[in-house]
């Protein structure tokens, strides 16, 4: 049955592969699930929640490989063509989720699908080809080995260019953990996705299709992303239109925020040969937009200096988890290990924080079955870049291992290296030390999906004149609950979060949008109860899945008092957990009521 | 960045001559690192600041008013602010910076 709302088409497309080939058939998305979780990230959520049966093997053929777009997705408002995905994390064993801007959820759309979830593992390495409401496999023995974006181009020109394809690098091929999916440059980066697909002998998705789902009131959507998209341009976002993200490098460092040498130190010497103001001046060769995005944020370098040029986009979670987490402060090395990351299509923050854990190894004298001289060292970028190359091919022990994450590999070899595995459920730690974060700590040590800026953006309360460092733990906990809702909620829009300072109240605007696009008498608490039951959705699935509460924590370093600057006091945060908890109307240990 | 040492004079001994530490977009738009300034309070301080430093007057501050634009913010001793009665002293330490400073 077909949606009644606008912005939808009500179907799931499910893709089953086997010995055989492949199967495939649509199943209805009720209309009631749409008010209820928005879209994105949610649906995505929900689904998994749905189709992932407890304890499957995240890289097994019972783990579903979900895609999902938004009702606004192909509506002309900016930034909200992203496809989320979804599966359980190879990384962490929780909820892998996972946001991209990408032409293919216009694709996926126009093929009449508001999502897809792919089961089963095909019986050789293929290619899932939707053509509006037809699916096949085409073989993909001689993409071995390519990048995702060789790939692409290579699929493009076979299939035609109206198809748009997602596609995993030679790390998801070869089961590297925290291998990412690609689409259009674009990576779904973190917690692992490109390792399910890996698994599933998917090498890329291409996509193709002709008919998006009318909005309920056309004209006012226009006129709606008209307003938004003449606001994205406006002073809130001209430090990611000017510089980028790279912009917070320096000011981080200066804040004693930069994590540095695997978060021994917030500050870092080298930090403005690889901050943004300098890439501006000295590498800078233009930037790009997103798929259907005003904002233009997306930078591109160059390097300079003898080795042959290598052109690469960074973020500042790539300069700081390449440059100031490894000790690397030469631009060209940032730039080629920046490169490289997307060239074997993996999570830059989880590859360089795993690199800078064995970088630790080495300074520490930690037995990794190789001679010291063969591991990775701080400041040393061909060392680097060789632990990446290693890493995107599994070669050897040091390879093999870094592949697994921080966790893992800590597990493995034991001799206290846990206390420097810098990760919260498996999932590597962004560039914000939450030493000097308090809300941001507290949000990345309960975020279901592990320790994400994404997901929990509570730094933005510490660094705001909101920010209150004597707030009591309920005021700091609903903080933190609503920094969490509201990234749910505008990953479930798939709104970019660069715009959550053009938007004047994100929730009555994002209300006004999603009336005219559904047609439902959505109101702005209706979307703050649909971010709060997405963030429930989540945890839901981490429960069925086996979460406990010894899992909401933060990394050892953090916890231990030191000489040089501020720890987080095990205590206050058990306290901060605590009323974490009650803000969210869980039990003492986090769990959600049976009935909700 | 603290006080600058050759700062105080006889006629503004009493008003704290300062540095003001330039970040992202105002570091390149004033293609300075810090640019000095005086006021008793944030609100004076950036008074004195737009006029010091005109590339960042309609850009990042408020052309009259020396008061960041939407988009921008002061940080005072590490702390976000939009206090501009906020006292500053000798030791203060001020940057001008992207509101949005996280990714």
């Amino acid at each position: 049955m077909a949606a009644t709302i606008g912005g939808v088409h009500g179907r799931l497309l499910r893709v089953a592969l086997d010995e055989r080939g492949s199967s495939a058939w649509t199943e209805p998305i009720a209309d009631a699930d749409f008010a209820g979780i928005i879209g994105g990230i949610g649906l995505a959520s929900l689904l998994l929640l749905h189709l992932c049966p407890p304890g499957a093997d995240p890289l097994g053929p019972e783990n579903p490989l979900i895609f999902a777009t938004s009702p606004f997705a192909g509506t002309g408002i900016t930034t909200a063509s992203k496809v989320a995905v979804a599966a359980r994390s190879p990384q962490t064993g929780m909820i892998g989720d996972s946001l991209s801007s990408s032409y293919l959820a216009l694709a996926l759309k126009r093929a009449g699908h508001d999502a897809l979830a792919i089961t089963g593992m095909a019986h050789e390495w293929s290619v899932l080809v939707i053509d509006d409401g037809n699916v096949r496999l085409r073989h993909a023995d001689d993409l071995l080995g390519y990048s995702a974006a060789e790939t692409s181009e290579w699929l493009r020109g076979d299939l035609g260019t109206a198809f748009r394809v997602a596609a995993i690098g030679p790390a998801g091929e070869r089961g590297v953990r925290y291998a990412a999916i690609a689409n259009d440059g674009r990576l779904a980066g973190r917690t692992g996705g490109g390792a399910v697909m890996g698994a599933k002998r998917l090498k890329a998705i291409a996509v193709r299709g002709s008919r998006l789902p009318p909005a309920a009131d056309p004209r006012a959507v226009a006129a709606l992303a008209r307003d938004l998209a003449a606001r994205s341009v406006g002073p809130a976002t001209a430090k990611y239109r000017d510089i980028g993200t790279a912009a917070n490098v320096a000011f981080f460092n200066r804040m004693g925020l930069l994590p540095t040498r695997n978060f021994q130190r917030g500050q870092f010497a080298g930090a403005e040969a690889i901050s943004g103001e300098t890439l501006h001046l000295e590498h800078a060769t233009g930037k790009h937009a997103c798929a259907a995005c005003t904002v233009g944020c997306e930078h591109h370098y160059r390097t300079r200096d003898a080795e042959p040029e290598t052109s690469a986009r960074v973020e500042y979670e790539t300069l700081f988890a390449l440059g100031s987490l490894c000790g690397v402060s030469d631009p060209n090395v940032v730039l080629r290990a920046a490169a490289l990351c997307d060239e074997l299509g993996i999570d830059a923050i989880s590859a360089g924080s795993t690199v800078a854990w064995a970088m630790e190894c080495r300074e520490r004298d930690v037995d990794l079955g190789v001679a010291r001289g063969d591991l990775p060292r701080w400041g040393d970028g061909a060392s680097l870049l060789r632990a990446l190359h290693q890493i995107g091919s599994r070669e050897g022990i040091v390879g093999d291992l870094l592949a697994e994450g921080s966790r893992a590999a800590a597990e493995r070899v034991g001799q206290g290296s846990d206390a420097w595995a810098m990760h919260v459920k498996g999932l590597e730690l962004p560039g914000y030390d939450p030493r000097r974060l308090p809300t941001l700590a507290l949000g990345l040590a309960v975020a279901a999906r592990g320790a994400c800026h994404n997901r929990s953006s509570a730094y933005d309360v510490d660094l705001s004149d909101r920010s209150d460092p004597d707030a009591d733990a309920l005021a700091r906990a609903a903080a933190a609950a609503g920094s969490e809702d509201q990234a749910a909620l505008l990953d479930s829009l798939t709104l970019c979060k660069f715009l959550r300072h053009s938007l004047g109240d994100l929730y009555e605007e994002s209300a006004a949008l999603h009336r005219a696009v559904t047609g439902l008498p959505t109101t702005a608490d209706d979307l703050r109860a649909a971010g709060a039951h997405i963030n429930e959705v989540k945890k839901r699935f981490n429960v069925a899945q086996g979460w406990t509460r010894a899992l909401d924590t933060l990394p050892p370093r953090l916890l231990q008092p030191r000489a040089d600057g501020p720890h987080i006091d095990p205590a206050w945060l058990e306290r901060q957990i605590d009323a974490y908890y009650a803000v969210r109307g869980w039990d003492e240990e986090g769990m959600p009521a049976p009935s909700a | 960045m603290r006080a600058s040492p050759e700062s105080p004079s006889a006629a503004s001994s009493a008003l704290p001559c300062l540095v003001v530490e330039l970040f992202g977009v105002p570091r390149l738009l004033a293609r300075e690192r810090v640019v000095p300034a005086s006021g008793a309070t944030l609100g004076a301080l950036a008074a004195d600041l737009v006029r010091r430093c005109p590339a960042l007057a309609g850009t990042a501050l408020d052309a009259a008013t020396g008061w960041p634009l939407d988009g921008y913010s002061f940080v005072v001793d590490e702390r976000f602010t939009r206090e501009a009665g906020l006292q500053l002293g000798p030791e203060t330490t001020v940057i001008l910076v992207a509101s949005a400073a996280g990714g």
